[in-house]
């Protein structure tokens, strides 16, 4: 009996109940395509921030960060324990690491930086740079190098040409790849395959830094800052604060940008499906007149009136989720020239919530109930 | 008559309106709100990119490479060019002056130091630089500058920094660590710098250690003094090697990737009046000529990355809340007008057009929206000023131009809210409304 009146309210009413099912469904799909996006966009800024390069490096505890590996008295560090302790970390959180060995060599009649490391990681650790040339050659010869563009401008380098490398009566010839544009110190230095460095160096296997690009949040970083220095006790593992601080407080700022409008936006639309539904129940009262006069419990009214709202904040909250998670890939799309992997836990929190609003509109129905059936049914 | 019988419409039964008036009320709150962030956020993200430190570094064009790793040059004093101190007040004439929030400059001697009684020297880097400094500007007033508004993130553990031109220093944290039972706060370092490998001359100076600075960088493993010691140090007065730039720019689009030379000159105006970092850095080398001018790339690539996206986050957003603003008023007034069926039969029984109907209604939603619209305003600027402060620390500043966009929006709206309901009930016949079926 009950289902029976449910299906033929829903059915005729339709014209009424659509209004009521837009506003349902546009709101859901906002309030699912917001929260979607809500939380990917932190995970994606953080991806952004890695442009910023290296923000935590590995030296050897006693020497100095960047010890010119050719003295006596630098310290160094073995390639492997260092590496091996890298790759131990949970891959998700390093975008890039890339060991080096600094040298002060010379290349033609110019002292210059040279830097052994692996140009593979190296355009990895440092995706800001603009480089002329190619950082992709054919895997087989290690005798290649990137040079900043100050060095390759007094070196006389140009993409194909060939440099000398002179170290303590040692030599090895190189061939330049590209020439890279940093704006930093690194416009000075000339890159080379971290073997070809050793060599010169006199110094196999050997490393005398780590750089590290990571995630960046405050507890990940603590993670593998722990991690690091449980694996290399003779090491000194830090943290570039000049990054690290900067990046956690713009993320914090634009997180709590995003978070207050998307609250702003949710509770502007969850009032919006409210009023809806309230001059829906409105529509009701001469229904609750009636039964009142009648001497009827007002309840089976309110209860019918319950069951159709019910109905109608699932559909339309079911339908609008789906709209929402298609919106928010979109979106992504737009922002972040990448697809946002849609969440279906928001798909629950979004209907109960449609539902839960739209039995909230029932709330001025229930009032209703205290007045007198006399004035209702004249219309007032 | 036609403004009457709207008056009277809208003056009575007030309970029928309330619901539509709310809804505009809330929803231009809100759009008001989200649209005074939009076009505020750029400004302010930019501000705290800042915190990133320089974005622009000035270097001496020169024959020599710096040898330069971690920030600290092993390069002899006496090799390679120098930049003129005289010549940084320049900066602040520049057209876009006050786009230039800093600038610092850098002098590193290689030293050995040792304390009172100490035999052994240690060798390290001497950095000069400026912690706050009066920079004279011509024609203005002295512009106060230094690290601390360029390198923030440069942290004192310990006592203070060096006044301006004194003899003093402060001591890196690893540096200060490494040698804690010789060297503390208050004990006075004898410093040589050697200016050549090859010459027997040597200059020397006594600081007076006044405190310890983390730096989270290569400057920990050095020691830090006035700009006015390191030129001393080095017998190079009135020189330095390094002036690192913080400039408050624009991200890049098209226009600021081109080459200035092959700009029209319409274009090339629009490209010199924006503040966009090549825009700037051509400024600064035409004030300082004979240098290189360098964005660093790492920090101008990450904030135009950053800005850009969230600049189109925030319109994406802004554009949901005003879809939802216009949902929620577009469906309050649609109901009104359908609870007002029988109004509609009445005026239609006693000869009124379908357009007079829907006149005194658009009208009447025109009010509302009006009214709706401006209390709106006055509480989406409110609620700018409270997240702008909870968010970037200071108030959004108010827009009046946004006050004719939000009433446009909310008639806009309100009318296209009652115009489906109108057209229906046009259709009607007035008979079976008010017989109420």
């Amino acid at each position: 009996m009950f289902a029976r009146v449910l299906w033929r309210l829903l059915r005729g009413n339709s014209g009424r109940l659509s209004v009521a099912l837009v506003a349902l469904i546009s709101g859901s799909a906002v309030i699912s395509a917001l929260l979607n996006l809500q939380l990917d966009v932190e995970r994606r800024l953080a991806q952004e921030f890695r442009t910023l390069g290296a923000n935590l490096l590995i030296a050897p505890a006693s020497g100095g960060q960047f010890a010119d590996s050719g003295g006596a008295a630098a310290t160094l560090m073995d390639e492997q324990g260092a590496m091996t302790a890298v790759a131990a970390l949970s891959q998700s959180d390093v975008a890039a690491a890339a060991p080096f060995l600094y040298l002060r060599a010379r290349a033609g009649g110019t002292q210059t930086v040279v830097a052994g490391t692996h140009l593979r990681e190296l355009q990895k650790l440092e995706p800001s740079w603009k480089i002329n040339g190619d950082w992709r050659e054919p895997e087989d010869n290690s005798g290649r190098c990137i040079v900043g563009q100050a060095a390759a401008r007094i070196l006389h380098a140009t993409p194909g040409s060939e440099l000398t490398l002179n170290y303590l009566g040692r030599a090895a010839k190189v061939r330049v790849l590209g020439i890279v544009e940093s704006g930093a110190e690194q416009d000075s230095q000339v890159f080379v395959e971290l073997p070809v460095a050793q060599t010169l160096a006199g110094t196999p296997h050997q490393i005398g830094l780590v750089q590290l690009s990571v995630n960046s949040a405050p507890q990940a970083m603590a993670i593998i800052e722990a991690q690091l220095r449980a694996a290399l006790p003779g090491a000194e593992v830090m943290p570039i604060r000049q990054v690290t601080d900067a990046e956690v407080r713009l993320l914090g700022r634009i997180r709590l940008l995003i978070a207050s409008m998307v609250i702003l936006i949710l509770v502007l639309t969850a009032l919006c499906v409210l009023a809806t539904m309230a001059a829906l129940a409105m529509e009701r009262r001469e229904d609750v007149g009636l039964m009142k006069a009648l001497g009827g419990p007002i309840s089976r009214i309110v209860a019918l009136f319950l069951a159709e709202v019910s109905v109608l904040g699932a559909v339309g909250g079911l339908i609008g989720c789906l709209a929402g998670v298609a919106l928010s890939i979109w979106m992504g799309r737009r922002v972040f020239g990448a697809a946002i992997s849609p969440r279906w836990e928001i798909l629950p929190l979004t209907v109960a919530l449609m539902v839960a609003v739209a039995l909230a509109g029932a709330l001025p129905l229930r009032l209703l109930g205290r007045v007198k059936p006399a004035a209702i049914l004249r219309g007032e | 008559m036609f403004a009457r019988l709207v008056g009277e419409s809208f003056a009575r039964n007030p309970r029928r309106k309330i619901l539509t008036a709310a809804a505009l009320v809330v929803g231009m709150a809100v759009a008001t709100a989200t649209l005074t962030i939009a076009l505020e956020v750029g400004d302010r993200l930019a501000e705290e990119f800042r915190s990133l430190g320089a974005n622009l570094v000035v270097t001496p064009q020169s024959d020599t490479l710096p040898v330069e790793i971690g920030g600290v040059d092993f390069r002899p004093v006496d090799e390679g060019a120098y930049l003129h101190e005289s010549d940084l007040g320049k900066l602040k004439t520049i057209f876009w002056r006050h786009h230039i929030l800093g600038f610092t400059p850098f002098l590193d001697v290689p030293v050995s130091i040792a304390a009172d009684g100490e035999k052994t020297p240690a060798r390290t880097t001497l950095i000069g630089t400026w912690y706050q400094h009066d920079v004279p500007v011509p024609d203005d007033a002295p512009f106060r500058t230094g690290a601390a508004s360029t390198h923030p993130w440069w942290k004192l553990k310990e006592g203070r920094w060096f006044a301006d031109g004194a003899e003093e220093c402060v001591l890196g944290a690893t540096f200060a660590a490494k040698h804690a039972g010789e060297i503390s706060i208050g004990s006075s370092l004898r410093i040589d710098a050697t200016t050549s490998e090859t010459s027997e001359k040597q200059t020397a100076a006594t600081l007076t250690v006044v405190g310890i600075v983390s730096t989270g960088g290569a400057e920990d493993n050095a020691i830090l003094a006035p700009l006015s010691v390191a030129q001393a140090l080095s017998g190079h007065p009135g020189e330095l090697r390094q002036l690192f730039v913080s400039a408050l720019t624009k991200p890049a689009d098209a226009l600021a990737e081109r080459d200035p030379k092959t700009m029209t000159p319409t274009e090339y105006d629009k490209w010199f009046c924006s503040p966009y970092i090549s825009s700037i850095s051509f400024q600064i080398t035409s004030v300082l000529p004979g240098t290189d001018v360098r964005a660093i790339r790492r920090v101008a690539d990450t904030e135009g990355r950053v800005l850009t996206r969230v600049g189109t986050l925030l319109w994406i957003v802004t554009l949901a809340a005003l879809i939802a603003a216009g949902l929620a008023v577009a469906a309050t007034s649609a109901t009104t007008v359908i609870e007002r069926r029988s109004e509609v039969g009445i005026m239609k029984a006693i000869g009124a057009t379908n357009a007079l109907v829907a006149g005194i209604f658009l009208a009447e939603q025109l009010m509302l929206a009006v009214i709706g619209g401006l209390l709106g305003y006055v509480l989406g600027t409110g609620l700018a000023r409270v997240l702008g402060s909870s968010v970037f620390g200071s108030p959004a500043s108010p827009r009046i131009v946004l006050l004719p966009v939000v009433l446009g929006l909310a008639s806009l709206v309100a009318i296209a809210g009652s115009l489906i309901p109108l057209r229906r009930a046009a259709r009607f016949d007035p008979a079976p409304i008010l017989r109420g079926e």
